[in-house]
């Protein structure tokens, strides 16, 4: 073989190599059935529930979690209403969603007048990479809305 | 549901108005309802689905898991210390099993 050809032929097989570990990692991707199977339906449901006739603001509401869940089985979930809180202006209610779980509603907190802030922070068991959505309805009917991705080491196992 | 919670307060004896922030964690299973055991059954759903926390007579958070919050679930929240009385923090799950923990709040 002359090295011309040699050289030639091994970045053509470089390339194929590329090519397939590629379209592998494309088709890597699990979807997951059976119990853990996502519910879109369920969290369209507890969307729209949630948000009613209003219309949702981008700002006011932080959410804090990690880019990289590395232990499915607990995710670090912080949300805060940063808007001033008063007695008559205050969150009433603040829920976060899990998009791709099979119960997509992953916890509801409630506050009073007499709370005075409005911030928690939870745990969640995550199945696979998704986005978490986080939702606060103010005592003027005005609604907050945040979310970030997070990826998901290991799928399934923390459920 | 044996094991006492660990609740761990910012500031026991706060400034008025000051925020404070509690931590708290119970050990629970947290059965998801998804799970089996070991003949292939389905496990039944237990989870915490209620808890409350109040100082003195008013009602301060309400906190509803769903199955995907974790097993010995921790929760975090803050509020404003406005008048002394008895921090009651009630979990309760499925079973109707209840859990308290009390910490005095003293403000100064």
């Amino acid at each position: 073989m002359k090295r011309r050809d040699f050289v030639a032929g091994s970045v053509a097989l470089g390339a194929a190599l590329a090519v397939s570990s590629g379209r592998a990692q494309a088709q890597s991707k699990p979807v997951l059935a059976g119990p853990l199977a996502p519910n879109p339906a369920e969290f369209r449901r507890a969307m729209s529930e949630f948000v009613g006739n209003a219309t949702p603001v981008e700002a006011g509401l932080k959410l804090e979690l990690p880019v990289l869940a590395d232990n499915p089985g607990a995710v670090p979930v912080h949300a805060k209403v940063t808007l001033p809180i008063t007695e008559s202006q205050y969150c009433k209610e603040l829920i976060v969603l899990a998009e791709l779980n099979p119960s997509p509603l992953a916890c509801r907190f409630r506050f009073s007048p007499a709370t005075g802030t409005a911030e928690a922070a939870v745990r969640l068991r995550l199945s696979q990479t998704q986005t978490i959505h986080a939702l606060a309805r103010m005592s003027d009917g005005k609604v907050l809305i945040a979310k970030q991705t997070v990826t998901v080491a290991a799928s399934g196992c923390g459920m | 549901m044996t094991k006492p919670p660990r609740v761990w307060v910012s500031n026991a004896k706060p400034a008025k108005g000051e925020v404070v922030r509690v931590r708290a964690q119970i050990e629970h299973v947290m059965e998801s309802g998804l799970r089996t055991d070991s003949a292939g059954h389905l496990r039944p759903r237990n989870i915490i689905r209620k808890f409350e926390a109040r100082l003195g007579q008013h009602l301060l958070f309400t906190w509803e898991p769903g199955i995907s919050v974790a097993q010995n679930p921790y929760i975090e929240f803050t509020f404003a210390a406005r008048e002394s009385g008895e921090l009651l923090m009630v979990w309760t799950d499925e079973k109707e099993a209840l859990l308290e923990a009390r910490k005095a709040i003293a403000v100064s």
